[in-house]
């Protein structure tokens, strides 16, 4: 037999069976071939319904994922933001004991002097600005040092805010004079870290690496803090020394300074 | 000659309805009388095609007897078939093959409907016996419309009629 003759002969007797069906009563009094149907669609009705169900948990759980992701990005972005917090607070607290290491032997600076933070510092125009964690108005020309030694001078005060002038300021001076007193000159600013060290007598016994402090004749900065150290030295036709010294200062990644009011030069120009 | 053998189809029918009536032996009911026209349509037609006339002669069954209509259909049609298979594998044509095909075709027609009308509740029990008693009875009636088909009457009454008018 063909395979359509077959097709043909299942095909009447479904036909067959399904009117017979149709025309006999179930236990409800609809036709069997109802029930019928119904046992061929409640399967298929579960199915649909539980995959309409399963997509509908999909999706919440797919939203959820993407909620837990993005709050998962956030609390990442959050603990970063708390990690680079913690490096800058122990920055500050290692700044802070530098500054109470250099202030607590030195009793005159220690009294009346201000912790600043640098927020911003320009060095190849040779400006900071620092804050205070109150309100101060300083004088001009109030000295400010860090633990490595003199950072410059106030030149503008506002509230908290303060604008300082570098050491390194082309505009910058600062008397200089080696440790132990005996060679003196005049520290000045030439835009970089470097700093010329001017008015040294040709027969002043000075070495590479010796350390310069200010020696307070200039009547800004108070004396013995320390300035630079000689890094180069030079005989010329002139009747002086051209030295060049490095700021000892770490300017660019000083974090923490103290503020000397009360050495803050008085209108006659003398030291308080 | 097929609105005579619709007729006869008939006429087996209503016969068939006869020998259920009350008063009427019981053994009557095992005869299955319209098994002849499937059986003679597998051993005599030379071409077979798809048994409608089967289906019909089912239906018919199962508006004159049964209690819904359609298993019927399925069986004729599944016993027609049937046959349909043996007789292409049996080459025997005698009223022995009639006989044979009768039972043969009694047995699909009874299992086939019982099969058919199981689904739908309405199955009723018969044994081995009452399915043995019908192909037997059915066998036997098909062998003997075989057998007088195999003595061709006709013949002999022309033959008679022409020494009779010598």
């Amino acid at each position: 037999m063909s395979r359509p003759y077959v097709l043909r002969t299942i095909l009447v007797w479904i036909l067959l069976e399904l009117l017979a069906a149709l025309q006999v009563p179930a236990t409800g009094g609809s036709p069997i071939l109802f029930s019928w149907l119904r046992t061929l669609v409640e399967p298929v009705a579960i199915v649909a319904e539980g995959t309409v169900d399963l997509a509908i948990d999909f999706g919440l759980g797919a939203h959820g994922l993407q909620r837990a992701m993005v709050e998962n990005r956030e609390m990442r972005i959050d603990l970063e933001t708390l990690r680079a917090r913690q490096m800058l607070l122990q920055a500050d607290l290692e700044a802070l004991r530098e500054i109470g290491d250099f202030a607590g032997p030195n009793a005159e600076f220690d009294a009346g002097a201000l912790v600043g933070r640098c927020t911003y510092r320009d060095l190849l125009a040779g400006s900071m600005e620092v804050r205070t964690a109150g309100s101060f108005i300083l004088a001009h020309d109030t000295p400010v040092v860090s633990a490595n030694g003199l950072v410059g001078r106030v030149l503008r005060s506002e509230g908290r805010r303060h604008w300082l002038q570098l050491v390194t300021h082309t505009a910058a001076a600062v008397a200089v004079e080696t440790e132990d007193s005996l060679v003196h000159g005049l520290a000045l600013g030439t835009g970089s870290n470097a700093l010329t060290v001017a008015y040294v007598p040709r027969q002043a016994e000075l070495e590479r690496g010796a350390l310069l402090v200010t020696s307070g004749s200039d009547g800004i900065y108070p004396p013995d803090i320390p300035v630079a150290r000689v890094t180069r030295i030079r005989e010329s036709n002139e009747p002086f020394l051209e030295v060049t010294a490095i700021s000892t200062a770490d300017l660019h990644a000083i974090r923490m300074v103290l503020i000397l009011p009360k050495w803050a030069p008085t209108a006659s120009g003398g030291l308080p | 000659m097929r609105a005579v053998i619709v007729a006869l189809a008939g006429v087996t029918l209503v016969s068939q309805r006869v020998l259920g009536m009350p008063g009427m032996p019981a053994w009557f009911g095992y005869l299955i009388l319209p098994m002849i026209w499937i059986v003679a349509a597998s051993l005599a037609r030379k071409e077979r095609h798809w048994p409608y006339e089967a289906l019909l002669l089912g239906l018919a069954w199962d508006l004159l007897f049964g209690p819904v209509v359609g298993p019927g259909g399925i069986a004729w049609t599944a016993a027609c078939l049937s046959l349909y298979g043996l007789a292409s594998v049996v080459a025997d044509r005698s009223p022995k093959a009639w006989a044979a095909f009768g039972a043969v075709g009694a047995v699909v027609v009874i299992l086939v409907q019982r099969l058919a009308v199981m689904p739908l509740g309405l199955a009723s029990v018969f044994t081995i016996n009452q399915l043995a008693l019908s192909a037997l009875f059915t066998g036997l009636w098909c062998g003997f419309i075989g057998a007088v088909l195999a003595l061709d009457l006709g013949k002999h009454w022309r033959a008679y009629h022409v020494r009779k008018l010598r």
